[in-house]
């Protein structure tokens, strides 16, 4: 029977790539855009590093985020910039500030989406069975990966609610929040309740070691990102050690 | 294969009593139990006990004993009982853990550490016997209830266990998915499996079950063959609270001469460049209690969101009496009482919920219209309450005084009454008839044909998000609805 089980190797959907990679990449990325000073070498690395995101926004063929990415990126980048010259010093600390620290998350969060969007909880669980991190750890997390479609879903379905209700317009923003968050923390609880009970019945916690049939593994275009982050990580390390 | 002697069980903090008193049980093997009663009546407690989640995941005091293919539940971990007793939940969308349905069906295998090439012959088994072959590959959001209940069962059945618990599996699906259900419980039961099933729904077990046993107040009320069982008039399985719809009779069909009538015209919405709703031409006479009926997928749900304005890409036009509504106009007069009523309740007491968003009123009109309201869904004594304190129907009660309260004129129901047993049918029903009294029109997607001729005077038959068929009760319109049912 034709099914991803019977694959051996990452396939297109997971990008080629195994999930360690990409939790590294999104490591490399983060640790660039939040730690380091555009000094030195990093001149050259920041820039690149905003990039990267971008070129697998676009390989996993999600043009539209990759342009809500590009636009983001941009406003966050020129707009302070340009405005701060005739702005108040107080709006500018608080408001343009911010904006400008955005350049600075963007891209690790980006990271991030990609990693959620390309790696299934199967192949999450893999990943960290092979690093040796005990279930007490991967479980939450794993859990984490299947409760994002679902708070989107739960969300859809009270903000209809609301709609036909006509509560919660922007007037009242702390009506709005407590009408929203109630009844989403509600289902969003009797969902990982039912969730966890369907889980355990299956053996989710068993001591034994799991099997796994997920395709996970490195290739050789694993082993180039995993050497570019590398390099990245200890020119970081050193940049912030000795200050080249 | 079951044996449970003497077994008590009281939740902990419950108001209500003992869940199961004295449950003394012997099932043999390979027997297809049928397990019903009223809501709360313990009948998805007794399967609790009997899948282990009683004695290891709710906290609560139990007595007696339960041995399942001789072990002793209270003495082994949940993990070793999933080898020998596989259970499918009543709701498909909070029983998947990955989001993949070939990792799901091998999800509880990998669990338990089977070998790689064991775990492949398990799914290619159970893919095959249950035809799923189409639903591999595929994302579990976006599969229909009935998708998600066939991939659960396949997930508990690549563990092979000799033992299969359902607790009413079929209250989320459409005729046609709880056909389909029905063929994977005729495999597990050729296979000589063992098989309960709680359930409100019970004319699809007709074929399969041999046994029933029905509960009431915690205790088992009796004990008989299916064979018997299933000759029981209609009246006496109503006075156990039991559903039985037996022929398709519609009983409410008062028709008002002189109505209004809503018309639709070209009502159109097209999604990912796939059209799912197309309903040309459409007279609905104001005033009507509508069923909408057809399976899943038909489009139900959409045609209901498009008419009461939710989706705003909906193309159409909708009058009444010859006035034309604009979407705007139709989200300020409708409401839906949805599926997952905890959606809708946003506040901390019944009081404040009802009132909400009613601005335009002084103090003592409010008043006045709240007790008036209160009183009509018979909520009064929960005045005070926190909503989700309340039990599901007073929950959906309190959602429908709400929009009663903005004055809404018509009002949708999604599936108002699944996994409903007779009594709280009845009360669905009932206030479904008050409400028409006052002169609204009301619109029920349901599955339900015992809903359906106790209070709907009109239905819409849907296939393909196209209307295939509309009317009021008369002779052929009966007996379309009977055969769609499956009644007949």
């Amino acid at each position: 029977m034709d099914t991803i089980l019977r694959n051996t190797k990452a396939s297109s959907r997971q990008l080629y790539l195994d999930p360690r990679t990409k939790i590294l990449l999104c490591i490399t990325v983060s640790t660039v855009m939040l730690a380091m000073d555009n000094t030195g070498i990093f001149v050259y690395i920041i820039p690149v590093m905003t990039i990267v995101p971008l070129i697998f926004l676009a390989i996993i063929k999600s043009p539209m985020t990759a342009v809500y990415y590009g636009i983001l990126y941009l406003v966050a980048f020129f707009v302070p910039k340009m405005i701060v010259a005739y702005l108040p010093q107080a709006v500018n600390l608080l408001f343009t500030g911010v904006l400008a620290t955005m350049t600075r998350l963007i891209p690790g969060m980006s990271m991030f989406y990609f990693l959620i969007a390309t790696t299934s909880v199967s192949e999450f669980i893999a990943a960290m069975e092979r690093m040796h991190i005990p279930k007490v750890m991967t479980v939450p997390v794993s859990v984490m990966f299947r409760f994002f479609p679902t708070i989107v879903e739960e969300y859809h379905g009270i903000t209809d609610a609301m709609r036909l209700r006509n509560v919660g317009s922007f007037r009242n923003p702390v009506d709005m929040l407590e009408y929203r968050l109630v009844p989403l923390m509600i289902s969003l609880t009797a969902i990982g309740n039912d969730l966890s009970i369907s889980a355990l019945t299956r053996g989710l916690d068993a001591p034994n070691k799991r099997s796994n049939m997920c395709a996970i593994g490195f290739n050789v275009q694993d082993y180039i990102a995993i050497a570019v982050s590398v390099v990245i990580l200890i020119l970081a390390a050193l940049s912030m050690a000795f200050g080249i | 294969m079951i044996t449970t002697h003497n077994v008590n069980y009281t939740y902990e903090n419950t108001i209500e009593g003992a869940a199961l008193t004295g449950v003394t049980t012997d099932i043999a093997e390979g027997q297809v139990v049928l397990l019903c009663g009223e809501s709360g009546s313990g009948k998805t407690t007794y399967i609790k006990a009997i899948n282990g989640l009683l004695s290891h995941y709710y906290e609560g005091n139990m007595g007696g004993e339960i041995m399942v293919s001789g072990k002793d539940i209270s003495k082994v971990h949940l993990y070793e009982l999933a080898r020998d007793v596989g259970s499918v939940f009543q709701n498909p969308k909070s029983q998947f853990y990955t989001l993949m349905t070939d990792t799901e069906i091998v999800f509880g295998c990998e669990n338990m550490g089977f070998k790689h090439d064991d775990i492949l012959k398990r799914f290619d088994k159970v893919v095959k016997a249950f035809k799923i072959e189409d639903l591999l590959g595929k994302n579990l959001y976006n599969l229909s209830g009935g998708e998600k209940q066939k991939v659960a069962c396949a997930s508990v059945g690549a563990l092979m266990p000799k033992v299969f618990v359902l607790d009413e599996p079929s209250s989320n699906l459409d005729i046609k998915s709880i056909h389909e259900l029905r063929d994977i419980i005729e495999i597990w039961k050729k296979n000589g499996k063992t098989i309960l099933i709680a359930e409100h729904r019970l004319n699809w077990l007709k074929d399969v079950a041999d046994r029933v046993i029905c509960f009431e107040d915690g205790k088992i009320k009796f004990d008989t063959t299916a064979k018997e069982f299933f000759d029981y008039p209609v009246e006496k399985m109503h006075e156990f609270g039991l559903r039985a719809p037996e022929k398709f009779e519609p009983k409410y069909s008062r028709v008002q001469d002189d109505a209004e009538s809503i018309s639709i015209s070209k009502m159109k919405l097209t999604k990912n460049k796939e059209t799912i709703l197309d309903v040309d031409n459409l007279e609905i006479p104001k005033g009507s209690v509508v069923a909408i009926v057809g399976n899943c997928g038909a489009g139900k749900s959409t045609f209901a969101r498009c008419l009461c304005g939710l989706e705003k890409k909906a193309e159409g036009t909708v009058k009444v009496s010859g006035r034309k509504i604009t979407p705007k106009e139709r989200i300020k007069k409708s409401y839906m009482v949805m599926q997952d009523v905890n959606h809708q309740l946003f506040t901390s007491s019944v009081e404040e919920e009802v009132m909400l968003g009613v601005t335009d009123l002084s103090e003592e009109e409010k008043e006045q219209k709240l007790s008036k309201i209160l009183e009509e869904m018979d909520i009064s004594k929960y005045k005070e309450a926190h909503p989700m304190s309340l039990s599901g129907g007073q929950k959906q009660r309190v959602a429908i005084a709400g929009a009663l309260a903005c004055n809404k004129d018509v009002i949708f129901y999604d599936e108002p009454t699944s996994g409903l047993d007779y009594r709280h049918m009845k009360e669905v029903s009932e206030s479904i008839k008050k409400l028409n009294d006052m002169g609204k029109t009301q619109f029920i997607i349901t599955h339900d044909p015992e809903l359906v001729q106790e209070c709907c005077n009109y239905f819409i038959y849907m296939v393909d998000g196209k209307i295939e068929l509309s009317g009021s009760w008369n002779k052929e319109n009966i007996r379309f609805v009977q055969s769609f049912f499956k009644l007949d």
